[in-house]
């Protein structure tokens, strides 16, 4: 049986964010520098615009914002 | 920047406002002192790819321990390799990209990267190797209405209905196997980038195009998608 978050879920993986995002590329270049605002505290979406919506639409790069940002802050 | 919206996604939605990057920072003395050493030459310049190398394959064997319980199928001895490889991957990488390196974070942030990307990489194509990719919709359960629950209300049944029409009416076929692989499949990015001989970046701005056809599609027929839809 599925519920209704199961296909809310599945309906954000098909249609990804509504808001405009970078590609992986883009992701890639600035995400060392992404973490390391976001350690700070800093306001990252104002910084990087565009990377957090791809977060949201990219598991891969989701995946490895995860972990640099869990190794850099010393989390396992 | 360069980003996505260009071309014909401009027209759906306003483009992300361009901010000018600021001026670097000056590197950190720690990132200078990696950046002197590995542009020096002889023993010094090899001490530091060695600790360079040192660095990444902590790296890659931290993203291997993230990602052990899905790869449960794979000996020690096995990781092991994958570490070993995808740290050396990294650790070139690192050194024939060093021009690149703005000190924007510290250099071991910047470089961390290459090796957890390395690692991740190796570990999706691995956990799908000898598996056949499917391009086809063989997982539309979540979205026939026998699997709905109860909880399921009205709207989002015919919101997924749609969904369906338009997969099937607005894409081409090239979007519609990308959209349907990565997107309902499962199958990794860089899994399906190395079967269709393409790369990451391609491949996202296919499945992005998809997505913004669907949604231009579902808002032509009046759906108002904002509050249907869960992040994972």
């Amino acid at each position: 049986m599925t519920d209704r978050s199961e296909i809310g879920q599945a309906l954000g993986r098909l249609l990804g964010p509504a808001e405009p995002e970078v590609g992986c590329d883009v992701c890639f270049d600035e995400l060392d520098r992404y973490v390391e605002l976001e350690l700070a505290g800093r306001d990252v979406d104002a910084e990087i615009p565009g990377l957090r919506a791809h977060l949201a639409g990219c598991p891969a790069c989701r995946e490895e914002h995860e972990s640099l940002r869990a190794l850099v802050s010393g989390q396992p | 920047m360069s980003i996505l919206e260009v071309g014909t996604v401009k027209a759906v939605e306003p483009a992300v406002p361009l901010v000018a990057a600021p001026p670097p920072p000056p590197f950190d003395l720690e990132s200078h002192e990696w950046l002197r050493t590995l542009r020096a030459d002889g023993a010094t310049r090899d001490a530091a790819i060695a600790r360079l190398h040192t660095l990444l394959l902590g790296a890659a064997r931290f993203e291997i321990s993230r990602r052990r319980h899905t790869l449960r199928h794979l000996r020690g001895n096995e990781l092991e390799d994958i570490a070993a490889e995808a740290a050396a991957d990294a650790t070139l990488s690192v050194l024939r990209r060093l021009d690149d390196f703005r000190g924007a974070s510290r250099f071991t942030t910047w470089a961390y990267k290459f090796a957890l990307l390395e690692a991740a990489v190796k570990l999706r194509k691995r956990a799908w190797q000898g598996r056949e990719v499917p391009l086809e919709p063989d997982d539309w359960d979540i979205f026939s209405s026998t699997a709905l629950g109860p909880d399921a209300a009205s709207e989002q049944r015919e919101l997924l209905a749609a969904v369906q029409t338009a997969v099937a009416e607005a894409l081409t076929p090239h979007q519609r196997s990308v959209l349907v692989a990565l997107a309902v499949n499962g199958v990794p990015i860089d899994v399906l980038a190395e079967r269709l001989s393409t790369n990451r970046g391609a491949l996202y701005k296919t499945l992005h195009d998809a997505r913004r056809k669907l949604r231009a599609h579902l808002v032509e027929r009046g759906f108002a998608l904002a509050d249907r839809l869960e992040a994972e």
